[in-house]
């Protein structure tokens, strides 16, 4: 029982970072049917820009503390989210979705070279975690361990989450924003600022990626450029688990991938391990692909022949 | 200035594709004879990545198919390599044949989901299995047959068989020049396996689901085994251009096969211009004389405009360039390098097809300077239709 909640405990950590990323894809997907794939890519710059921040001494010579770095990193997320939206995306979508795929290829590429040649080299660039993470930072909850920063990542992705079902339910910009998703061109000729809403679309997508980011790099103690390609993977797999344009759907799909592939890992450490997690995350990917292809919570296509 | 008019098979045409030919053999050759040995490992590299560049395209420029899953076909062949000389002593040469064999299989298997998702949903199962392939190579449970995270290194080559026409072959440059005529064998095997496919059969359909699914099944054609078979096809060049790139650097390891590798491919297949048979040649080359150019910039102490642009990164900044590249190409060009250049070819020769029905065979769906570029860059949706 007590490795059973150890892992549940460590999957739903996780999970959350999962559910995090996943949402920004989702938040895309709504708007503009593209999957974006630099989304781990995107995360990882914010990262070392939030880490860049943090070693600015503007007070003393202490540097900027790391809550107000992070929240730089999430402004750099969402500006490089929208520029990519406006400059990129908008207008290679009229041209094919193809040509979009590659340019976001592109980017991809492009910013792991930046991440890759300007910091990639060691020594790498050490960064705290955003919550207490000594070795005895833990509640025992049954008897199983705890840890705060597990926790304090929980208590962020939910408190994001809650935020953002806030903004999409009861204000304007989100009514905008599900009002694009619905049907883009009636939604224009009632005069939402489609293109304006599509470019905030994406920086939100950004600036949940750069959150993400930031709290992968604390939880290793350190920033590298390859940290969130499996991430990137595992958020990929929670969204099509909840449905590629449901929000609700990628929390709890983050969340589920991250327990279940933690539980299998405890439980079947031969099979399964540290080094195979990653199969339970395509397992799903494929598994509901094949079976229920909208996922658990996403909308029925329906496509007119 | 009007563009000469060159007639599709009249003695003109033959004389363009002769001194087309005879270009492409005189660069092969003037390479092992007359360069150093740096320069024949590099243009090696280049003929390798022909080699994966032309099957990427047979899926995803002819076939429309997104694939950034290679770099797990081009681990499979090199690590099959490595396996197979290194725990049962096999001779390197005979690894080819298996790694391609084996290849195909695991090629075929994987198209599996193809025939049921598209688009992105396509592209993110085989991101899954470019991720997968080093994952599933750490693995402790295979890690008797592929030493786990640790790799296979130093293995155990044989003597360069003695080939008369090529001359002495000894030390470091007779291994390069093996090495440099093997994936020459290699790139040219599978430039004339896509062109036998696009101009066959079922190349013919493979285009045609590209372009309407629909209307094609209607007409008859097999999207299950055409989309098979091109997929394992693929499979099979790409795992033995893998096992070439083993045999070079003579050794293995997990890491060598990441998701940048298969994106690397992806590049390299558009820069070139898809669903061209040339595009990936150029691509090839671009990439690696690019690589070979910039090696010195960045890092500090390079100078003038170079130092200012690339002064701040640490490393060589050919995969920003690249990126940087292929973003623009993306708006200014589609259809990649070779597009640009058949449009200024078309400047200068037309080759004008001739008229339907005058000839026995059906015409080819492209050549070298044919000015008529049709779609090569295709669209994924089925919304659109014609």
């Amino acid at each position: 029982m007590e490795r059973f909640l150890d892992a549940v405990f460590l999957g739903l950590s996780s999970g959350a970072i999962y559910s995090l990323v996943a949402l920004g894809l989702v938040v895309v997907f709504r708007g503009t049917g593209h999957l974006n794939f630099a989304a781990g890519e995107m995360a990882t710059f914010s990262a070392y820009i939030t880490w860049v921040v943090t070693t600015w001494t503007l007070f003393g010579d202490t540097g900027l503390p790391l809550w107000l770095a992070t929240l730089a990193g999430m402004v750099f997320g969402f500006a490089l989210g929208a520029t990519t939206e406006v400059f990129i995306v908008s207008p290679l979508s009229k041209k094919s979705p193809l040509a979009v795929f590659v340019a976001l290829i592109a980017i991809l590429l492009g910013i792991n070279a930046i991440d890759v040649g300007r910091w990639g080299a060691p020594p790498s660039e050490e960064i705290d975690s955003l919550f207490p993470n000594d070795p005895d930072d833990f509640v025992r909850l049954f008897g199983a361990v705890w840890r705060w920063e597990d926790i304090g990542t929980l208590i962020v992705t939910l408190v994001a989450s809650a935020l953002l079902f806030l903004l999409f339910g009861k204000t304007k910009i989100g009514l905008a924003m599900r009002a694009v998703a619905s049907n883009s061109e009636s939604s224009k000729l009632v005069g939402v600022p489609t293109k304006l809403v599509l470019a905030g679309s994406w920086g939100l997508s950004g600036s949940l990626a750069a959150l993400a980011g930031v709290m992968v790099a604390g939880a290793q103690s350190q920033v590298t450029p390859t940290m969130m390609f499996t991430i990137f993977v595992y958020a990929s797999a929670a969204a099509t688990l909840g449905g590629l344009d449901s929000p609700i759907g990628a929390v709890v799909g983050g969340l589920s991938i991250g327990v279940l592939e933690n539980v299998a890992a405890e439980f079947a450490p031969e099979w399964i391990g540290q080094e195979m997690k990653l199969s339970v995350a395509l397992l799903c990917i494929f598994v509901v692909l094949f079976v229920k292809p909208s996922g658990l919570f996403g909308t029925e296509r329906v496509e007119r022949v | 200035m009007m563009p000469l008019k060159v007639h599709w098979g009249s003695p003109g045409h033959w004389a363009i594709r002769l001194i087309w030919v005879a270009a492409t053999i005189a660069f092969v050759v003037y390479i092992p004879t007359q360069t150093q040995p740096g320069t024949i490992g590099d243009m090696t590299v280049a003929l390798e990545l022909v080699a994966v560049a032309m099957a990427l395209n047979l899926v995803m420029g002819y076939g429309g198919l997104i694939s950034l899953g290679h770099s797990a076909y081009f681990g499979l062949g090199a690590y099959t390599m490595a396996v197979l000389v290194d725990h049962y002593g096999w001779s390197q040469g005979w690894t080819l044949y298996v790694a391609a064999a084996f290849g195909f299989v695991v090629g075929c298997l994987t198209s599996l989901p193809a025939l049921r998702l598209k688009g992105v949903y396509l592209a993110l199962t085989s991101i899954g299995l470019a991720v997968l392939f080093p994952q599933l190579v750490k693995w402790q449970k295979l890690e008797w047959l592929t030493d786990g995270a640790r790799g296979i290194d130093n293995l155990q080559y044989d003597e360069i068989p003695v080939w008369p026409i090529l001359g002495e072959l000894d030390g470091r440059r007779g291994r390069a020049v093996w090495m440099y005529w093997l994936a020459v064998i290699v790139a040219t095997i599978a430039y004339f396996i896509c062109r036998g496919i696009v101009k066959s059969r079922v190349g013919r359909s493979l285009i045609a689901i590209r372009d309407n699914e629909t209307a094609a099944a209607v007409m008859g054609v097999n999207r299950a085994r055409t989309q098979t078979i091109v997929y394992g096809l693929s499979a099979a060049i790409t795992a033995t251009a893998g096992a070439l790139f083993g045999i070079r650097i003579n050794g293995v390891s997990p890491d060598q096969f990441d998701l940048i590798l298969s994106i690397t491919f992806v590049v390299i297949m558009v820069i070139g211009g898809g669903a061209t048979l040339w595009g990936p040649v150029i691509g090839a080359f671009a990439y690696v004389v690019l690589e070979i150019r910039t090696r010195e910039w960045g890092g500090g102490d390079s100078e003038g405009l170079v130092g200012v642009l690339f002064g701040w990164l640490k490393g060589s900044p050919a995969t920003l360039i690249l990126a940087v590249v292929l973003l623009v190409l993306m708006f200014v060009a589609p259809y990649g390098i070779i597009g640009l250049l058949k449009r200024l070819a078309a400047k200068f020769v037309v080759i004008v097809p001739s008229p339907a029905g005058t000839r026995s065979n059906v015409p080819p769906v492209e050549e070298g300077l044919d000015p008529s570029i049709d779609e090569p860059f295709p669209s994924v949706s089925t919304e659109e239709t014609p």
